[in-house]
């Protein structure tokens, strides 16, 4: 791909991120938040794509991979703990 | 030539998604309407970026991509209906 594009898709991404950003800064509840930090989490996937795209290295589609997996931990355990009050 | 089109449009398709989506986010108040737009970002849009790595043409990135595309595809409405589930489930002190 031309590195335009890819240079004009990252930015697009990073502006994203600050989308995300201001949706944690409104949230009033802790679903809110969690829900939040999960798009949050996809957006970074986005960027650490693109930024594998750009730079043609494959290492930081791996990032994204364990990033995924960090967050799907992270949400489920979140969740556990509104529902009842305790991770476990 | 093709496959530069082909992905620079996957590309700008996964980011308008990922756009609208947290457009929708930022105006819905509710948890149960976020849920929606919020699936829409987790889930296509990142698939959508990633199915561009066909436009690279380099065997590494395009067998991560495929790993982390189906682990998307499988964890993207796993987390969603934990939400879900937490939103419907939460003691009523907390709504």
């Amino acid at each position: 791909m031309p590195d335009l594009v890819l240079d004009l898709a990252a930015g697009w991404a990073t502006l994203l991120l600050f989308g995300g950003g201001l949706l944690l800064l409104r949230a009033s509840d802790t679903l809110h938040r969690v829900l939040a930090l999960d798009v949050l989490v996809a957006i970074v996937i986005m960027l650490l794509t693109i930024l594998s795209y750009l730079r043609d290295v494959s290492y930081y589609i791996d990032a994204a991979l364990a990033l995924a997996l960090l967050a799907l931990t992270s949400t489920l355990v979140a969740a556990r703990y509104v529902t009842r009050g305790g991770p476990f | 030539m093709l496959l530069d089109v082909l992905g620079a449009v996957l590309l700008a398709l996964g980011l308008m998604l990922a756009t609208i989506g947290l457009y929708g986010l930022l105006r819905m108040r509710d948890i149960n309407h976020q849920l929606h737009p919020a699936g829409l970002v987790t889930g296509p849009a990142v698939i959508l970026v990633l199915v561009a790595c066909v436009a690279t043409g380099s065997a590494e990135i395009i067998t991560s991509a495929v790993l982390v595309i189906l682990f998307v595809l499988i964890t993207s409405p796993l987390s969603t209906h934990a939400i879900a589930q937490a939103a419907r489930r939460r003691p009523r002190r907390d709504r």
